[in-house]
């Protein structure tokens, strides 16, 4: 079966709409989404009235949660004190633009979705604020695949798509016990072939290009084709204009990257 | 190099704790202590012990503590951890255990228990109760080295010393890789890794304890009161 993973569509329809296209042109009747279906841009019940009409299945996003349970993330949310004051002010806007009925529709969503060995979560299995970025120890990064007992796991909320395996994976160790302190024990495990696919943003990009990206999938062949699709960037820009948001939202779309707000501490795990 | 003595669930066992000063005494060269939590459990007040561990005696090397499983536990009960109580004593252990704890330790100590640090970071060590992860995660020679190098990696430390399982070992990453491909809409890049020489080791609990020489990596894991000069299984 040949399926399509979306994620990141951030309350942008022009974009969504776009991709959608893409997708029924290609006869793709299975659809997933990664979450973060609001934030930053200006038609958060537009996004997730068409998600719902669409009956597409969806795990919960950062910024889902963040409206529901109120901002209480872990600094690690926002990559700068600046980001910060500008997603506070993009969360109170949707917050204050949500349907409750949307509201309850996106706190109903589930932290994870699965099918088979295939896991789909938004940010890690462990939270949806922690970022597996493509250059990630990869170790730690088959660690969260393993630990969550999937073969593939799809996953977005860094914007950006990839696609990455990890295979031929070998750990020796040697196991000192005091009974025995001279002969220490060896072990080898040998770690199988998993695979991380990023379906980056549809409403958000941050590639470096202002096109919505999704990913196909062909579950008989393996294959993952990043897709990129270009959408009226102008009709969102306008709309997060004439709706008040800060106006680097609109910039951030017409430059495909974020600004001085990207955030890159590999390293860091979220404390939430 | 001065050596550190690191030890873990006294659970209120101020006899035990005395033993453990004794032979700290009797021994060379150890200039620092770590009480890697489980200072309290529901058996046995735990009062005196605390006492001693907030105001210690003269000649005694002063504690440095961490809070464990058991102080978690009594903490979030007594809302010191937000909306959480101690739901994982009351399935594994049952409501008794959750009062027998609450007898344990005087509300007058809360705030001192309160205040202890989920860790120490000492040079490229990590001292914990559990791993990075969770004062409650449990690593011992048997768990997935692919687990055991994630927590290691979580803290970006050369040894990550863990006292939850109750086991005393080294484990010592000793060799392996993994090949990791990416491939974006930039194109695609190959990168190999290679396992980082670092180390989880399991300090005991009780009775047992270890010594750790930072600058000879040296360990020794003893038993409290059994003569450690001559049971010493020490090995570098
Ligand atoms: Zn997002
Ligand atoms: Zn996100």
């Amino acid at each position: 079966m040949t399926h399509a993973v979306i994620s990141c569509l951030h309350a942008n329809l022009a974009a969504l709409e776009a991709v959608l296209d893409d997708i029924d042109q290609r006869g793709i009747t299975t659809i997933t989404c990664l979450g973060d279906l609001v934030g930053y841009g200006p038609q958060p019940n537009e996004v997730v009235n068409l998600v719902r009409e669409r009956a597409i299945p969806s795990c919960q996003g950062c910024w889902d949660e963040d409206i529901i349970e109120g901002l209480n993330s872990c600094e690690c949310s926002y990559p700068s004190q600046l980001a910060e004051r500008r997603g506070h002010q993009a969360h109170q806007w949707t917050a204050e633009q949500l349907s409750e009925e949307n509201k309850a529709f996106l706190a109903s969503l589930p932290m994870s979705l699965r099918r088979d060995r295939l896991l789909f979560v938004h940010g890690s299995p462990n939270s949806q604020h922690e970022y597996l970025l493509p250059d990630m120890d990869a170790f730690a990064a088959l660690e969260r695949v393993q630990t969550a007992d999937a073969d593939t796991l799809f996953c977005g909320h860094t914007h950006r798509p990839y696609v990455r395996e990890l295979r031929d994976g070998v750990i020796r160790v040697r196991v000192q016990a005091p009974t025995d302190p001279q002969s220490p024990a060896e072990r080898e495990m040998a770690l199988p072939v998993r695979r991380i696919v990023n379906a980056g943003s549809v409403g958000e990009p941050r590639h470096g290009n202002t096109h919505a990206t999704y990913v196909i999938h062909d579950e008989a062949t393996g294959n993952v084709e990043i897709r990129e699709v270009p959408y009226d960037v102008e009709r969102t820009c306008r709309a997060i204009v004439e709706v008040g948001l800060p106006p680097v939202f609109a910039w951030r779309l017409r430059h495909g990257f974020e600004y001085a707000e990207r955030a890159d501490d590999a390293s860091h795990v979220c404390e939430r | 190099m001065a050596r550190w003595a690191l030890v873990s669930g006294l659970q209120g066992d101020l006899a035990l704790y005395e033993a453990i000063q004794r032979d700290l005494r009797q021994l060379a060269r150890v200039d620092t202590l770590f009480v890697l939590g489980d200072l309290i459990g529901p058996d046995r007040d735990a009062n005196a012990l605390l006492a001693r561990l907030q105001d210690p005696r003269r000649g005694e090397l002063a504690p440095q503590c961490i809070y464990g499983w058991w102080e978690e536990q009594l903490l979030a009960e007594r809302g010191y951890r937000g909306e959480r109580r101690a739901d994982p004593l009351r399935q594994q252990f049952g409501q008794a255990a959750v009062e027998a704890l609450e007898q344990a330790v005087d509300p007058g100590h809360l705030a001192w228990l309160a205040a202890l640090q989920f860790g120490f970071i000492e040079l490229d060590c990590a001292l914990l109760h559990g791993s990075s992860a969770a004062v409650d995660d449990s690593l011992g020679p048997d768990s997935s080295p692919l687990l055991l190098l994630d927590r290691l990696t979580r803290m970006d430390v050369n040894r990550l010393f863990t006292a939850r399982s109750g086991q005393q070992f080294r484990l010592e990453l000793s060799g392996g890789g993994i090949e990791s491909q990416v491939r974006d809409l930039e194109g695609q890049r190959q990168h190999q890794q290679s396992v980082p020489q670092r180390q989880v080791i399991g300090i005991g609990a009780g009775v047992r304890y270890t010594l750790y020489d930072p600058g000879s990596d040296r360990l020794d894991f003893l038993v409290a009161g059994s003569r450690p000069q001559q049971r010493a299984r020490g090995f570098a």
